[in-house]
């Protein structure tokens, strides 16, 4: 290897033992703090359902795991080949984003199916209703045919 | 809404047609004046249901629209809880002609079929499908075949008649609230329903009328019906 020629390998060592800076730890803890709170506050609310939660919950304090614990982010880009711990992230985030959009579509397919079923069953037992409102009043209102 | 009557039951799915809602409503009586009429109105912001009850009509209607299938699905519904042994399905448009109900009808009595298709293949009118839909209708329907299924030449046929375990089996979640293609007559075949197609008239659909499938919604609804039969066809039925 000619001093010319960039080592790659070296260069991606290097890039990954550069010590992150105190301030994006301290913004890490501030967001993911902010977002616990934010969450909790939605429940308290009303305006999220318990049982979509834990998710959100479990990505806050994951955050703050890490913004804790960065090796741990390194250790990963290790494992998975990345230059970067930020790629790194990027790529667990687009990752997890991408899991939470399919599992809101198939929440979503069960919700149509069960708006459908609704709609129809309100439609058919109204219709039903007027059979005995027809009754009450001495015989169905009919056309003669 | 009146009482059954009778035992067997026209379900027209409507979505804003009061211009011609109520000619296919006595059109019906005048034909089988023995039959029930259930008109089923799938949110029509316009005059349809009212139009249909002043023809004489039963009707049941959707709060706000569900799509073609869920409507015709409420029918079966309905003709279900009801106690109906057959039922009858008509679009609301005016293409289909209610002298032809007696034809459909005759091979579930003899016996012969559990579900009837009234096609148009008799009658080569101006209808004319898109590339990719006739592309998809030549697999789909070599995949009947291959299956043991007759040769179905109109599957989207709006006309059709049904026994009362067929429209019962229709009354399952899989329906789908679109538009009902040869996917479902896949799952009928393989539930061992019997599926016969009858020469019917039909007057093309009405010009003023968007085509059902144009442009990117035609490649949707290929691949739509490509998914539903790759699904029906690896769903195990109790007949195997």
């Amino acid at each position: 290897m000619t001093p010319e020629h960039l080592d790659m390998e070296r260069l991606r060592q290097l890039a990954l033992e550069q010590p992150e800076s105190g301030v994006t730890r301290a913004i890490a803890i501030v967001v993911s703090l902010c977002f616990l709170l934010a969450v909790l506050d939605l429940v308290r609310r009303g305006r999220l359902r318990e049982e979509y939660t834990p998710i959100w919950v479990a990505v806050a304090l994951g955050i703050m795991a890490l913004s804790v614990w960065f090796d741990a982010v390194r250790m990963i880009a290790r494992v998975i080949g990345a230059w970067t711990p930020s790629s790194t992230l990027y790529f667990c985030g687009m990752l997890f984003l991408l899991v939470l959009c399919l599992n809101y579509a198939v929440r979503l397919s069960a919700i149509a199916t069960q708006v459908k079923l609704l709609a129809q069953e309100i439609s058919l037992l109204r219709a039903e209703l007027a059979d005995r409102d027809d009754d009450e009043r001495g015989g169905p209102l009919r056309d003669a045919p | 809404m009146r009482r059954r009557q009778s035992d067997v039951l026209v379900v027209v799915p409507a979505f804003n047609e009061e211009r011609t809602i109520a000619s296919v409503v006595e059109g019906l009586h005048r034909s089988v004046p023995d039959a029930d009429v259930l008109v089923v109105d799938d949110g029509s912001r316009d005059g349809t249901a009212r139009r249909a009850r002043d023809a004489g009509a039963m009707v049941v209607a959707h709060a706000f629209n569900l799509g073609y299938g869920a409507a015709l699905q409420t029918g079966y519904k309905r003709a279900e809880r009801a106690g109906y042994q057959e039922l009858v399905q008509m679009d609301a448009d005016g293409q289909h002609d209610p002298g032809d109900v007696p034809r459909l009808l005759a091979p579930l009595r003899r016996g012969d079929a559990d579900v009837v298709i009234g096609s148009r293949f008799a009658l080569p009118t101006g209808y004319s499908m898109g590339v990719a839909r006739s592309v998809g209708r030549l697999f789909f329907q070599r995949v009947l075949v291959a299956l043991g299924g007759a040769r179905i030449a109109d599957p989207t046929s709006g006309f059709q008649a049904l026994g009362r375990r067929a429209f019962g089996f229709c009354c399952g979640d899989f329906y789908p609230s679109d538009f009902p293609d040869i996917d479902v007559l896949l799952l009928l075949h393989r539930h061992g329903f019997r599926i016969v197609e009858v020469p019917v008239t039909m007057a093309p659909s009405p010009p003023a009328r968007v085509p059902m499938h144009t442009g990117l919604r035609e490649v949707y609804y290929t691949y739509k019906m490509l998914l539903a039969t790759f699904r029906s066809a690896l769903t195990r039925t109790e007949h195997g």
